[in-house]
Order: structure tokens, then C-alpha cells, then sequence
């Protein structure tokens, strides 16, 4: 009780506050440009917080960790470009919903769900990161394997209008992650000589390309509606504060299933934010009674996707603060953080440095209430965006990617690199194919291999796999989960007969 | 989508024609890059090696793409491949935009190193608002501060704030 008594009284220090409440700022603003992410954030952050004390400078980075998750809502919602990896899925449901004309609606969904998902993990935190963190740690690679494989069934419910093209997306996103020195034994693999290939295709710059240059030159299709002026959003921008807040907790089931996905793939090292979006919104798609309603602006969509790529924030803590592990990039800086101030990380940091551990829970929660402050305030500045002409937005936006873009490695060829991939994105969105897909085998295909191969060295029996129980069950649920996805398109394609598909057009 | 003498069915059409040409590309680049895999040396301290990931996946994208080709030919009718090359000029036509954005975005990455980041900002911002901003004067001067800010200010930010220096250029 007195750690945690001393934990608050460092907390509630004006000066820890106002560093908070700026850092919430920095962590909004930063993750809503595209390609700016919460890891550089945060990287950023951390010279300015070695000369504040431990807890303190913990406690901001902590701020523009949970601002960020945030911020990367709002340029997926109203740009339809996640502004950072774990916003992909919103852009699905926040960025039609936002076209549809209710752009405040969609902003204020997922800052509701976001807050609640922070608010959840950092309960589930408290409770449980000594389990938790133990149960992760027994996860050998045959159950990460198997986990990937599982993961990757979702893409049987992101695939759009087509199964072929959707899976051809996801390989290709697999393909891509094959490039590059291999994960095992650094072996260089298809590099064709190209320095810039020698460590594998920048996954930021993939996404950015991907997601945002497609999604930009999308908007100039129509030369009438640009040459008019048109904003890219239009519609009421009423941000609609409680009465949103209320639609939010009128879906406990999918906010409390959502976030907790979101704590267990935090948890899990490796995993993250980028996955828990994915993950919350398939499952949120899976239990819909109106499937078919989501990617055309339905509100569990959004709702799902926040909450769970939020309540990463308290689940990578879980392991970080067990264990010493760090789940994520995000999470490898705050133990650095940790470490610079003489601290170490590790199984006997709730032990000897409870203070700091308890300060960290009440930082958590703090830091999502200073989350939903700033966002609430500045929301209807935000909203302008939505008021810009399409004219101003896309090249302004495509500098911004560029900057993004070049600012991860300060590499020229990596701005080729974005060219291309764009281009190639471009193509793919004209030809019909689904996007996300390809974004989500990009993200677990090293996964999946590193795990694969680390299993059959460890234990050359590939039987282990269906023999180690953790292992099967995941096998078992990526089976369900196909034949669930198989039997929702037959049921899907009956009514409407033969499906013709979208042209290209 | 509304150009007169649109025929929505003929551009289904075209389009189907042009996803058989991207699978046939996907095959081609998979079976390609599945060879080049099994040129990649195998270790004697693993099972499975470097280039067993990158075969299994180039087999299941080999395989996935000859389904497609196979449902793309039946889909579509003989009389399609005649009409493909207008069908497609009229789409490329209706999306000019579409290639004059691309462009002007390739010659910026381009002229970037070059010009540095500020000055060819400024350029591309100011070249692309014009070509895609509604003719009136009192817009032009919009484009103007807005491509200042968005190439000088923007550089001034990364360099002061977060002391990440963009491309400076060669003068």
C-alpha cells in the first residue's frame, strides 16, 4: 500500500501532469501524420526524459505511447490511411463511416474505444501480469507457429470481394517478408544485388506506399469532383461526445472481447498492436449478427479495432514488467528508458521497485484519461481536415508520406521504394484486389518463419506440432476458423448467384 | 463512372481481362522466384534451411494464381479480348489524373536529392494544386503559402524539433 501510495503522490505532481498532458499532445498529433509512428514518438521522447526522474519520464513516454495509439485514428478515419500499423482496421469501417458523412461519429467511436480499451488492459494489468507473463513465456516456437498460422486465417474474413484475390494478397504479403537477409541464419535471399533489399523491404515504407499513395491517388479518379473543389469528407461534423460514448457501452461484449485480444497479443512477445487490430476486428466481424455491413461503416468495426490495438498498450506491459521481456519495439524503449536511470528490467522489478511498477499502472490510466481530455478538446480542430479541398490534401499528404517515409532510416532510396510500391498499390486497388491482406502476411510472415524453422531445429519432429496441446489448440481454432469463413461466402454467394465481380474500372 | 457512352458491362469485362493478365504475371514472377529459392544454400545446422520458407510460399502463390487463371478464362467471353485495348484506353482516358499524379510524384522522388527537400516540396505541392485545384484566382494564393509551409516549414520542423535532417540537396 505505501508503494502504491508513493507511486500516486509522483504521479500527481503538477509538473508530471503538465509533461503528461504534452506528451498525450505530442503522441496525438505525431501518430496522425502518416508514417510518423508511435515508436518514433516515443523514441524522440526519450532524451527529453533523462534528466526527469524515473516514474516521470516513464510516465510521459507512457502518454505519447497511449496518445499515439490514438492519434493514428484520426488520419485513418478521415484519410482513410492508417497514420500508424495498428490503425489498419479502422480505416475499414471509421474511413466509410467518415465518407458516409458522419465524420465526428466515426473520430468519436474510436476515441471512446480506445479509452475504454487503455482502461481494460490497465485493469487486466494490474490483476494479472504475473500469470500472464508466465503463461506467455511457456509458449515454445511450435505454439507461435501455430498462433501465426491461426492469425493468418484472418485474412479468409479481410479478403473483399474475392477469395482468390484476397489469398494471392496474402502471399504476396508473405512473399515480400522473404526478402531480404533471412531471419535464422542471415543468408542473403532474393536481393538481386540492391543494397537497399540486403535487409529485407522497409515494412513502414510497404505500408505507407501501400495504404497511403494508392489511397491519395484514388481521390484524383474523378476530375470533376476535385477540379470543384470538393473536401474529401463531407457531412455533419458533430462529434457527438456522450451520445457516442453511450453507443460504445452499449457494446460491452465486442469492447471487453476486443480489448481482450488486444491484452493477449500484447502480451505475447514479438505480437502487438499491428496484429491486435486485425485480430479484434476479424473477431468483431465472426460474431456480427450483420457481417455483411462491416467495411461499410459499421461502428463495431471501429469500435473493435481500437479497443484491441489500445489495450496493447497495458498487454506489452505485462511481460515487460513480469518478465523483463519487451513485447514491442515501443515496449523494448520504455526498458531502455528504465535502464538509463540505473534500473533493471526483470523478474524482480515488481519486488524491488514496486513504487515505480504501482506508478506505472496509475500512469496508464492517467495518461488514457489525459488521452480522451486532449482528444475531446481538440477533435473539431482535427475535423477541419475533413473540410479541406481534395485539391490541397493529396499533395500535401504525399509530402508528409515522403517526410515519414525517409525519416525511419534517412535513406533517398527508401523514397524509390515508396514510388514503387505505390504504384504497385495503386494497381492492385484498381485491379480488385484487397489490400489488407497483403499488409497482414508483410507483418507475420517473419514471425511465421523464425518460429517454423526454430521448431524443427530445436526438435526435427514436425508431429510436435499437433502433439503439444497449447500448439493444437491454435491449429484447431485456425481450422474452425477457415471452415467458418468457407461456410459465411457459400452462404454469401447463394442468394446472390454467381458473383460477378467489381471491374477494374 | 457516368461519361457518356459508358458501357458498364464491356469495362466488367476489360477488367476481368486485366486481372488474368496480373495472375499470369503473379505465376510468372512466383515459378521465377520459386527456382531462385531452391538456388539458396540449405544449412547442415537446420532442417529446413533458408529458402524452404520462401519455396513453400511461392508454390502456394504459383498454385493460387493458376486457379484464378483458370476461373478468369471461364468467366470471360471470347468477344472481350478485341474490345480490351479500347476499353482500356477509355479507362485510362476517364483517369488521367490518376497518371498525371504518379508522375509529377515520381519526378519529385526524383528531383529530391537533387533540389533537396524544400525546394522540390514546393515545386510538387504547388505543380499538383494547380493541376488539380478549380480555376479561380483567390485559390492561387492558397496554393502558394500552403506549398510554402508544407516543403520550408515542414523542413524547418523535422530539423529544429526533431532534429531529423531531410535531403539538402546538391547546390
Amino acid at each position: 500500500m505505501d508503494s502504491f501510495l508513493s507511486g500516486l503522490v509522483q504521479i500527481f505532481t503538477l509538473a508530471t501532469l503538465i509533461y503528461m498532458f504534452a506528451g498525450s499532445i505530442a503522441g496525438i498529433i505525431a501518430a496522425a501524420i502518416p508514417g510518423f509512428t508511435v515508436t518514433m514518438a516515443i523514441v524522440l521522447t526519450l532524451p527529453l526524459t533523462f534528466t526527469m526522474e524515473p516514474l516521470q519520464g516513464i510516465a510521459v513516454m507512457l502518454s505519447v505511447y497511449v496518445g499515439g495509439y490514438t492519434g493514428g485514428l484520426i488520419s485513418a478515419a478521415l484519410l482513410g490511411i492508417p497514420g500508424t500499423p495498428s490503425s489498419v482496421a479502422t480505416t475499414f469501417d471509421a474511413f466509410p463511416m467518415a465518407r458516409r458523412g458522419e465524420p465526428g461519429r466515426a473520430l468519436s467511436l474510436g476515441i471512446w474505444a480506445s479509452f475504454f480499451g487503455t482502461v481494460i488492459s490497465t485493469l487486466v494489468l494490474i490483476v494479472a501480469a504475473p500469470p500472464l507473463a508466465m503463461f506467455a513465456v511457456k509458449l515454445g516456437p511450435w505454439e507461435y507457429f501455430s498462433l501465426i498460422v491461426f492469425a493468418l486465417t484472418i485474412v479468409a474474413s479481410l479478403v473483399g470481394d474475392s477469395v482468390i484475390r484476397g489469398m494471392l494478397a496474402g502471399l504476396i504479403g508473405l512473399g515480400i517478408s522473404t526478402v531480404g537477409t533471412d531471419p535464422i541464419m542471415g543468408r542473403p535471399r532474393f536481393d538481386f544485388g540492391i543494397e537497399m533489399l540486403q535487409a529485407g523491404l522497409p515494412f513502414l515504407v510497404v505500408l505507407i506506399g501501400i495504404f497511403a499513395i494508392s489511397q491519395l491517388t484514388s481521390e484524383v479518379e474523378d476530375p470533376k469532383s476535385v477540379r470543384s473543389g470538393n473536401a474529401l469528407v463531407t457531412g455533419a461534423i458533430d462529434f457527438q461526445t456522450w451520445q457516442v460514448m453511450k453507443e460504445v457501452l452499449m457494446r460491452p461484449v465486442n469492447l471487453v472481447r476486443s480489448s481482450v485480444v488486444g491484452v493477449l497479443i500484447g502480451a505475447l512477445p514479438g505480437a502487438g498492436g499491428s496484429i491486435a487490430n486485425l485480430v479484434a476486428y476479424d473477431q468483431a466481424k465472426r460474431n456480427s449478427k450483420d457481417p455483411e455491413s462491416f467495411g461499410k461503416g459499421n461502428p463495431d468495426g471501429v469500435v473493435a479495432s481500437e479497443a484491441g490495438n489500445s489495450a496493447t498498450a497495458g498487454g506489452g506491459l505485462i511481460p515487460l514488467i513480469g518478465l523483463g521481456i519487451p513485447g514491442s519495439a515501443v515496449d523494448a524503449i520504455l526498458m531502455a528508458a528504465l535502464m538509463v536511470h540505473g534500473i533493471s528490467v526483470g523478474p524482480r522489478l515488481i519486488m524491488d521497485h514496486a513504487d515505480l511498477v504501482y506508478g506505472m499502472f496509475i500512469a496508464m490510466a492517467v495518461a488514457s484519461l489525459m488521452m480522451l481530455i486532449v482528444s475531446v478538446l481538440s477533435m473539431r480542430l482535427f475535423l477541419r481536415v475533413a473540410e479541406v479541398p481534395k485539391w490541397l490534401i493529396v499533395p500535401v499528404v504525399m509530402v508528409c508520406c515522403v517526410v515519414g517515409s525517409f525519416a525511419l532510416n534517412n535513406r533517398v532510396s527508401d523514397l524509390y521504394l515508396l514510388g514503387f510500391v505505390g504504384v504497385a498499390g495503386y494497381t492492385l486497388r484498381a485491379l480488385g484486389y484487397s489490400l489488407a491482406p497483403l499488409v497482414l502476411g508483410v507483418i507475420l510472415g517473419p514471425i511465421a518463419e523464425t518460429n517454423l524453422r526454430r521448431a524443427l531445429m530445436t526438435d526435427a519432429d514436425p508431429t510436435l506440432f499437433l502433439t503439444r496441446p497449447i500448439s493444437l489448440i491454435f491449429l484447431m481454432l485456425a481450422v474452425i476458423s477457415i471452415a467458418w469463413a468457407i461456410r459465411g461466402h457459400l452462404k454469401h454467394r447463394k442468394p446472390s448467384g454467381r458473383s460477378t465481380d467489381a471491374s477494374a474500372s | 463512372m457516368s461519361d457518356v457512352g459508358y458501357d458498364k458491362q464491356q469495362a466488367g469485362e476489360a477488367g476481368e481481362i486485366a486481372r488474368l493478365l496480373s495472375y499470369v504475371l503473379i505465376l510468372l514472377a512466383s515459378a521465377g522466384l520459386f527456382v531462385s529459392a531452391t538456388a539458396i544454400p540449405t544449412s547442415r545446422f537446420e532442417q529446413l534451411g533458408a529458402g524452404a520458407f520462401p519455396k513453400i510460399v511461392f508454390a502456394g502463390i504459383a498454385l493460387v494464381a493458376v486457379i484464378a487463371i483458370v476461373e478468369a478464362l471461364r468467366k470471360i467471353p471470347a468477344g472481350a479480348y478485341g474490345r480490351f485495348a479500347r476499353q482500356t484506353q477509355a479507362w485510362a482516358g476517364r483517369r488521367y489524373l490518376v497518371f498525371v499524379t504518379l508522375g509529377a510524384l515520381a519526378v519529385y522522388l526524383v528531383l529530391i536529392p537533387v533540389l533537396g527537400f524544400s525546394l522540390a516540396s514546393f515545386l510538387f505541392i504547388l505543380g499538383l494544386e494547380l493541376v488539380l485545384m478549380p480555376r479561380r484566382a483567390a485559390t492561387l494564393l492558397i496554393a502558394v503559402i500552403v506549398a510554402a509551409v508544407f516543403s520550408f516549414g515542414l523542413n524547418w520542423l523535422f530539423a529544429e524539433v526533431f532534429t531529423v535532417f531531410l535531403p539538402r540537396g546538391v547546390f
